[in-house]
């Protein structure tokens, strides 16, 4: 078990969230940063969709009522297991009664921390992940708070090894797919989308990153008949300040598209936080692709690394 | 000269037939759906330009195509929304296979093939804002319910929140524009009218429709092994009936 001292500013259960119920209005939910979940799985030769526990900002304080292994990835919010620092991409040894902390950290904005067997609450249509809006999964579908216990099973390993992984490379241009309404929206707003530096506003969450600029405008008055949208679409409301949608977000809307964030590029969204500046470029279909290709060799080489070093 | 009245007959000839050249292209063109890719697992098949005044005999086919694409196994999510549909790809590689096969398909399909379920919404007409509908549209409380239990409806698609239906046939006679002011709190189970749509709230949730009446039919369950009681393409009426009736038959 696991118990929570603290959640900080959002603690919650999420694993590769829910497919297959999009036409129910049903969001995906899930990991925001999918790759760190499932490299820190991997550590310890966990199954990639093992639930972990997303923490958002930091703040946060979690006792282990008993003992396991663990592995941190994600942004380093300066945990501490009993005040001892322990760093994100690292397998950790935990002994029952021992505490790890979270403070905050200068970049990024969510860590994943998986927990040797991932943490066993009932699932949901086919997934763990909590759904914040519709209120099921996770924990009785809520964020965490202070005194909630979490079911993991004790894990005794007497030969622990540390093991350690590196993120995938980040990008600092964001790599977008074509929009499908640059007839509805002219190419000048497109242009404009692409030569414009956006901050990242305190307005975003689960659901989508609002972006900004004070220097260029992008505003409109198109309305578009509903379409099914998905985490990655770059959706452009009338006022100018486009949304990339994320794993929260609703099914369908009737905002024009600015066009789609590329698979391999989505996961940077989890750790902007506000005030980080973000800038677009469009990319073809085969590019796209192989970036995602590129993104999975990283994941198997690691898959392979591990394997051989038993 | 009749050389000249020929040539200027050709010109005139030419002239009718590029001019009819165009109207077919553009006949042509507004019969064709569009179809983009959205990323490389993901496409956008659009059939909201083709027939904007009857959304309903196209959406009959988005479902259809839907159903067939289903059928393929080759999708994770089939998204149907207004007259489109977004459908998520399981494995990239096919994105080239669907692009070409989705055109031909449609012009295939029929619709008179869907199935679909009808749902009886139990429904108490004792909601907030019954009597600001009833007396926006100039009707007494009975007509409005009269008037929204006498049509069925067509679930166009769902979203905004699991279990939430999209419904299609409100009569013009009840279309009221939006509260000025949303509620913080619409309760589960609201029935209720924004501007020329219908709908039931299958959660709380903010929202700025006028509420005209309850239900007690549960929409989203995820505890159940079906969660949500209703589908794209399914149709349902509203049943009025006394606050113990609707408790009795739920």
């Amino acid at each position: 078990m696991i118990k929570v001292i603290k959640p900080g500013v959002q603690l919650s259960i999420q694993d590769l969230g829910r497919t297959g119920y999009r036409h129910l209005g049903v969001s995906k939910t899930g990991s925001l940063d999918p790759y760190a979940q499932v490299i820190a799985n991997r550590l310890i030769n966990n199954n990639d969709n093992d639930a972990v526990l997303e923490i958002t900002v930091g703040l946060c304080e979690l006792a282990f009522l008993c003992s396991t292994e663990i592995a941190l990835h994600g942004a380093d919010l300066q945990a501490s297991i009993d005040g001892k620092p322990i760093y994100p991409g690292w397998s950790y040894k935990v002994r029952a009664n021992q505490t790890i902390c979270f403070n905050t950290g200068r970049a990024g904005l969510r860590a994943y921390l998986a927990v040797k067997g991932g943490i066993k609450t009932p699932v949901i249509m086919h997934s763990r992940a909590t759904d914040l809006n519709a209120s099921f999964g996770g924990l009785n579908g809520k964020a965490l708070s202070a005194g909630d216990i979490l079911p993991i099973d004790e894990y005794i390993n007497n030969n622990f090894k540390q093991t350690g992984a590196l993120a995938p490379p980040k990008r600092q241009i964001i790599r977008v797919y074509a929009s499908p309404h640059t007839h509805i929206l002219g190419n000048v707003i497109a242009d404009v989308f692409i030569n414009t530096r956006f901050k990242v506003s305190y307005n975003s969450n689960r659901m989508g990153v609002k972006l900004e600029n004070a220097v260029n405008s992008l505003t409109h008055t198109h309305s578009l008949p509903s379409i099914g949208v998905s985490p990655g679409s770059i959706q452009l409301p009338p006022n100018g300040d486009p949304i990339v949608l994320l794993n929260d977000a609703q099914t369908t809307g009737g905002y024009p598209l600015l066009g789609t964030v590329i698979e391999a590029d989505l996961h940077q969204f989890a750790q902007f936080r506000p005030g980080d500046l973000v800038k677009f470029e469009y990319v073809t279909i085969e590019d796209a692709a192989k970036a995602k290709h590129k993104l999975s060799g990283h994941l198997e080489q690691l898959k392979i690394a591990l394997k051989n070093k038993k | 000269m009749p050389i000249h009245s020929s040539q200027h007959y050709e010109l005139i000839n030419l002239s009718v037939l590029a001019l009819e050249y165009v109207v077919l292209i553009r006949l042509f063109m507004s019969q064709i759906p569009t179809l983009y890719a959205l990323s490389n697992s993901s496409l956008l098949f659009d059939a909201s330009h083709l027939e904007p005044n009857n959304v309903l005999s196209i959406q009959k086919k988005i479902w259809t195509l839907a159903e067939y694409c289903k059928q393929s196994g080759d999708f994770t999510d089939l998204v149907p929304a207004m007259n489109s549909l977004t459908l998520y790809l399981k494995d990239a590689q096919n994105l080239n296979k669907w692009q070409k096969a989705l055109l031909t398909t449609w012009n295939d399909i029929k619709s008179t093939s869907f199935k679909f379920q009808h749902h009886k919404i139990n429904t108490v007409y004792n909601g907030e804002d019954l009597a600001y509908v009833a007396q926006y549209n100039n009707l007494t409380t009975e007509d409005v319910i009269n008037i929204h239990s006498k049509t069925h409806y067509h679930v166009l698609f769902l979203g905004f929140q699991p279990g939430f239906a999209y419904l299609h046939g409100l009569d013009k006679r009840l279309h009221t524009p939006r509260r000025s002011e949303p509620r913080t709190k619409v309760p589960k189970g609201s029935v209720a009218i924004g501007a020329d749509k219908t709908a039931i709230y299958p959660a709380d949730t903010p929202g700025g429709w006028h509420i005209i009446g309850q239900t007690s039919t549960q929409l989203f369950d995820h505890t159940l092994q079906t969660p949500c009681l209703i589908n794209p393409g399914d149709t349902l009426e509203f049943v009025p009936c006394s606050l113990s009736e609707d408790i009795t038959h739920d």
